[in-house]
């Protein structure tokens, strides 16, 4: 990503972010409410107008559409989830394989997924809205890892779940990067959390990236925890 | 109770035609939160062009599946072309839309066809079969199938097939699905022609029954409408049960109730909407709206 500016309508959000992720590598983009961070990630998946650049895998995602960015191996899991709530669990994680042709693959990667998330199994023929806020959390990943993409962008996999539920979502992340080299692009309030699992990160601060570094070193610096990440 | 019975079968098969128009309702409804208010003259126009295919000495059953296939590409056409433009405006600015795409389908029927009502073949024989002593007609019969295969296929689409479900999934929840990579606003479209090809099955069951004119639909689109709101207008089920519900009522109530008969059925169908609406707002098989604050 360089120097993208983004907004909506006349209110311009992000003034001239760059950020990297390399490939398979975990990072996360901190700050407060407002800072841009959603925005960043809804720039990736052109689901707000930007200038500047973006690039991914070499390739320009200008003038794309948000199908077609996808399609090219981003699995986004938006702010609120994302979940068809009018759909099935099931429905909703055969739409997230519905554009592959790799019967076999698919197959192995629900029999994974239902490993990471056995009550996704009990739960299939139940509609998706009568989950709780973690299992819908669940779902969302889930869906997003049957897309088999190359980078995932989350939104805040924290909000809303109690902290036990967070840590063992975070594991699986963890997991999921290890064993299938997705790049994952993390957004969170949780500063703490997110440092542990990235291996990099940047704080933006009203649109602007204010401090990136190695999270290793991030979580170190006495001064950027206090003025950034409040803890 | 032999013409009781009797009843009941032709209200079944008259629901059935309800059913397919309703349906073609709800599926629009899905998809842009508004029913098509030109979904009865479409159908008219494809029974039109079925006509036209009949007379040029095409079989029955040849020119059937074919008008559906052109009123199929024929409201996937008119999805990209007058829907579209106007996707984000306000609901009223597609209230008109639709409204004056009814108008213009009508005139340019009557301009082609002109305003003479015309027969329309049926491909069932008149006579009637004599089960235990109910006389059911062969062409009451037919339209009963023909609906009900209809219905079953689109139910079969949306439920059991990748597609349908990207299609539900488009209709319901497009910011999500852009996600996931459904190209949304073509499956808004091909619910359009969906639902136009449906249409064109209650226009081409209807016809023989009554005469094939530009207006035929109007009185039938009130059925209809009063079938998807009795149904719930949101759910495909709701819509077909709605249908057969107001079709039996209807012929019921035009055999039984002292001057209901003729004109005053239309009746019936206003009264089912408004009793909705009063009694049972989310319909049948509707859910409330409850929004998250």
């Amino acid at each position: 990503m360089r120097d993208v500016r983004a907004g909506y309508g006349q209110r311009a959000v992000l003034h001239g972010v760059s950020l990297e992720v390399p490939e398979g590598g975990i990072v996360s983009i901190l700050g407060a409410n407002g800072a841009g961070k959603t925005t960043t990630l809804r720039a990736i998946t052109s689901g707000v107008r930007w200038t500047g650049d973006i690039l991914f895998g070499g390739r320009s995602l200008q003038r794309m559409s948000t199908e077609e960015v996808v399609r090219l191996g981003v699995a986004h899991v938006p702010e609120g989830r994302g979940i068809c709530t009018e759909l099935t669990v099931d429905e909703n994680l055969r739409l997230g394989a519905h554009l592959r042709r790799d019967g076999a693959e698919v197959k192995k990667d629900y029999d994974r997924v239902f490993e990471y998330f056995p009550v996704l199994k009990e739960r299939r023929r139940l509609s998706a809205s009568a989950l709780s806020g973690g299992e819908q959390q669940m779902l969302a990943l889930a869906r997003a890892l049957l897309m088999r993409p190359k980078l995932m962008l989350l939104d805040e996999p924290s909000l809303g779940l109690a902290p036990l539920v967070v840590r063992s979502i975070f594991n699986i992340i963890r997991n999921i990067n290890e064993t299938s080299r997705v790049a994952v692009l993390l957004v969170e309030q949780n500063a703490r959390i997110a440092l542990d699992l990235s291996t990099s990160a940047y704080v933006l601060e009203v649109g602007r990236v204010a401090v990136h570094g190695d999270s290793s070193e991030l979580r170190g610096e006495e001064s950027v925890r206090r003025s950034y990440l409040g803890y | 109770m032999q013409e009781f019975a009797q009843q009941v079968v032709s209200g079944i098969a008259i629901g059935g035609i309800f059913a397919s128009l309703a349906l073609a309702l709800v599926l629009i409804y899905n998809a842009m939160g508004l029913v098509n208010f030109a979904q009865g003259e479409m159908a008219m126009l494809a029974t039109f062009l079925a006509f036209a295919l009949i007379n040029r000495g095409m079989s029955y059953w040849i020119a059937f599946p074919l008008t559906l296939v052109l009123a199929f590409a024929g409201g996937i056409a008119i999805q990209r072309i007058v829907i579209k433009p106007v996707e984000r405006a306000p609901v009223l600015t597609l209230v008109i839309v639709t409204l004056g795409l009814a108008t213009l389908v009508n005139g340019i029927a009557g301009f082609i066809f002109g305003y003479v009502p015309r027969s329309f073949p049926s491909p069932f024989p008149p006579a009637s079969l004599d089960i235990f002593g109910v006389f059911i007609s062969w062409r009451d019969l037919g339209v009963i199938g023909v609906s009900g295969i209809v219905l079953l296929g689109v139910y079969l689409l949306l439920q059991r097939t990748t597609i349908g479900l990207t299609m539900r999934a488009a209709a319901h929840h497009p910011d999500a699905s852009r996600l996931l990579g459904v190209q949304v606003s073509w499956m808004l479209a091909l619910g359009w022609g969906l639902a136009s090809a449906v249409g064109a099955v209650s226009g081409i069951m209807v016809a023989p029954i009554l005469l094939l004119e530009p207006n035929m639909m109007q009185t039938i689109i009130i059925y209809a409408f009063a079938a998807a709101v009795l149904g719930g207008i949101e759910s495909p089920l709701g819509a077909v049960i709605g249908g057969f519900v107001v079709g039996i009522t209807v012929n019921l109530a035009g055999a039984y109730i002292p001057g209901v008969g003729g004109d005053l059925q239309l009746a019936v169908g206003f009264a089912i909407i408004i009793a909705v609406l009063v009694l049972r707002p989310n319909g049948l098989l509707g859910r409330a709206a409850t929004r998250r604050v």
